[in-house]
């Protein structure tokens, strides 16, 4: 499977590409032009004199309708120039540079505009011109068959403003919001269709009587009918291909992707675990990294961005997990957009997390809830608990960074001493750091929830405590009365040594 | 709550990944007796509907079926009971986090959820705490149902059958498992017996089941559940 790092029929095609960059493409540009630019375009394409093209093309066009009919084919095969001005290459072309000094693209100013109107008044004259010497020529015995060059003319009027049409639709403007455009260049395409049919018809019908043209006309109605329907299947085929096509083209470059993204990250680690095979605590870092990336890269990760308290929180875990090789958990509800309170939070949360894996024994976790009474983190670890007395300096960076960062900002900070392992709970409290953008401004992980119009408290006047001051009010019993031998009372009353 | 004399646990373990099937049947203790293996939704069902086990470990990804992996095997076993007439329990494993995943196959009955990276000793309590009859959440999953119900946010049923929202001790339960907490600790922390942990979970097990909540039938309808 062709991956993107080998390109090799690439090279000699953007060698031949540079050899052409000298010469513009060729498009119709949209300023300095009379009719659809295809000579102003030509004209920049191969080098020419504008003048000597529109010369030519007007004097091939007399005596058998060549020019004309080459214009319009340029005009239908090329492709209209997007808008930017890049004509200051031909200075001979006034026109074209005060268009392109002046503005950018489309409007013109009113004398280039009045310049143009005046050119094409003049070719519609001279147009009427020809007609007018043809009929002469007709009237004065001259056969100029007239009967094929008038059907002829209708056809070729009627296509150019079918044509002209598509030119806008290319323009994207068919597509555009007002309808009324929309409703005006339908009308344009069935006008130019009529009349270019109507021209047809006349053509095939010189001399004949209106039953004849009855006839012809259901004979072609029929043969098109069979054509249709001999050709529908092949074409319903050939479009199904098309679209075939298209969709592998799709899929061949999203597994091209998955493959280069696999090729940098898993296969580069897998690579290095082998590498590192007797080195358990490496490889365990290793594989946690490249877990989490791959995690983040499938599922697009907890939000990706760390402007989000969530988000934040989860980098500064991933940070200590990369710096010790140590794994944390990160478990977290609700989110909120990241202010100097939640830096604060998210700091002392790094900062237990770090304690955690220095003094404390795996599983850690961290737990984050974020709700519209607060926020509240849990650092937990499964080690011999903490000690307040053995390690001194150690505690200080623990008030330090931890309980007076949070006592700062308006929370809380409690180091508790569980049966196994020690778990600093976090609190920081809604209405200190009040985030001026609430729930709506942060993207939601999951669906959008109904947030609770108010707070529980409005609900139950009498009923049980409101379930956000619930652990907090037992456990703060339970503290006052004593009941728990089994957790250091040091360790609850951190908050007087800070 | 581990009785040394209780008979092992009969297990299928179902998983696409050979080296993981035989990583867990090589860590699984004797408490756990593996009695049949399957690796994609259709020998699953087989295999299952044939020895009838108690508990099935169940990946969430695997091929074949309708392409749902083990909400599929889920939905092919329906009601199936063994030998002795309790119902076949499923257990849940994923390396996915992915919410949808994860509540996609408890509400399609599975009795819990834990992720491969468990240790062995976590993982045959599990499976024992599924044999009989009760739930089994990771951190995670119930981090994601706080997030469901809206728990976090301060929603809280006034009433214990409301099944839209978790009652107050159900989201105190809930935040103890996320925060870490075994349910021995659990208990401990709320003054409460295992037991009533244990019922807590599988009452907030069966709101997941059965609750219209609209995330809920969101993520299910994103796996077309419903």
């Amino acid at each position: 499977m062709p991956t993107p790092y080998e390109r090799p029929a690439a090279l000699p095609e953007a060698r031949a590409a540079e050899r052409r960059a000298s010469r513009p493409t060729l498009t119709r540009p949209r300023q300095g032009r009379v009719v659809a630019g295809v000579c102003v375009g030509l004209a920049e394409h191969l080098g020419w004199p504008l003048w000597l093209l529109r010369v030519g093309f007007v004097l091939l066009s007399f005596p058998t309708g060549a020019g004309l009919v080459a214009y319009v084919f340029l005009w239908a095969l090329t492709r209209r120039e997007d808008g930017t001005a890049r004509r200051k290459a031909d200075p001979a072309d006034a026109e074209g540079l005060a268009a392109a000094s002046t503005e950018g693209s489309g409007t013109e100013t009113p004398e280039v505009a009045a310049r143009r109107e005046a050119t094409r008044v003049l070719l519609v004259g001279g147009l009427l011109l020809v007609v007018g010497l043809v009929v002469v020529s007709q009237n004065s015995g001259l056969n100029a068959r007239l009967g094929i060059l008038v059907p002829l003319l209708v056809v070729a009027v009627g296509a150019v403003i079918a044509w002209s049409q598509l030119d806008d639709a290319q323009r994207g403007r068919w597509l555009g919001s007002e309808t009324g455009t929309r409703r005006f260049s339908l009308a344009r395409l069935v006008f130019g269709g009529v009349l270019a049919l109507t021209g047809l018809v006349i053509m095939a019908t010189r001399g004949r009587s209106l039953a004849a043209i009855w006839d012809i006309g259901a004979a072609v109605l029929a043969v098109l009918a069979g054509i249709a329907l001999i050709a529908a299947p092949w074409a319903l085929r050939l479009w199904a291909d098309l679209r075939h096509e298209q969709a592998e083209r799709a899929r061949a470059t999203e597994r091209a992707d998955i493959a280069a993204h696999l090729h940098d990250s898993v296969l580069q680690t897998l690579a290095l675990i082998q590498r590192k095979a007797d080195d358990p605590a490496a490889v365990i870092q290793l594989s946690r990294a490249q877990e989490r990336e791959l995690r983040s890269w499938l599922y697009a990760g907890p939000t990706g961005s760390d402007a989000t308290l969530a988000a934040a929180v989860a980098e500064a875990a991933h940070e200590v997990e990369d710096l010790h090789g140590i794994p944390v958990d990160v478990v977290s509800t609700g989110d909120r957009p990241l202010d100097d309170g939640g830096q604060a939070l998210v700091r002392a949360v790094r900062e237990s997390l770090l304690n955690a894996v220095r003094h404390g024994a795996p599983p850690v976790s961290v737990y984050l809830e974020v709700g519209a009474q607060g926020a509240e983190a849990f650092v937990r670890d499964h080690g011999p608990g903490f000690e307040l007395e053995d390690v001194p300096p150690d505690r200080l960076g623990v008030r330090q960074s931890i309980l007076g960062r949070m006592e700062r900002h308006g929370g809380s900070a409690r180091v508790r001493r569980l049966e196994q392992g020690t778990e600093v709970s976090l609190a920081l409290p809604a209405a200190v750091a009040p985030s001026p953008q609430p729930t709506e401004a942060l993207p939601q992980p999951a669906p959008a929830r109904p947030q609770p119009t108010e707070a529980p408290p409005q609900h139950v006047p009498a009923g049980p405590q409101p379930a956000e001051a619930r652990p907090r009010t037992t456990e703060e019993d339970r503290e006052a009365t004593g009941v728990r031998p089994a957790f250091d009372p040091t360790q609850e009353g951190t908050r007087e040594h800070a | 709550m581990n009785t040394p004399e209780r008979s092992p646990v009969e297990v299928v373990l179902v998983d696409d990944h050979r080296m993981f099937r035989s990583g867990v049947r090589a860590e699984l203790g004797d408490s756990v007796r593996i009695v049949g293996e399957a690796p994609d939704v259709d020998t699953a069902v087989a295999v299952i509907r044939a020895t009838r086990p108690p508990v099935v470990l169940l990946d969430v990804h695997l091929p074949g079926g309708n392409g749902n992996g083990g909400v599929d095997v889920l939905h092919g076993c329906r009601g199936l009971e063994t030998a002795d007439g309790r119902p076949v329990r499923f257990l849940a494993l994923s390396v996915s986090d992915a919410a949808e995943d994860v509540i996609a196959v408890i509400r399609a009955g599975a009795r819990g959820y834990v992720t491969k990276t468990i240790s062995a000793t976590d993982l045959t309590r599990a499976i024992q705490r599924v044999a009989d009859g009760d739930a089994v959440f990771s951190p995670r999953l119930a981090g994601f149902v706080l997030d469901a119900f809206g728990a976090a946010a301060g929603e809280v049923a006034q009433v214990d059958e409301e099944l839209d929202r978790l009652s107050a001790r159900e989201r105190e339960v809930m935040r103890l498992i996320a925060r870490g907490y075994q349910y021995k600790e659990v208990a401990k922390e709320l003054f409460i017996s295992v037991k009533t942990v244990e019922t807590h979970v599988s009452s907030v097990l069966r709101k997941l089941q059965l609750s219209s909540r609209h995330e809920l039938t969101a993520w299910a309808m994103g796996r077309r559940l419903l």
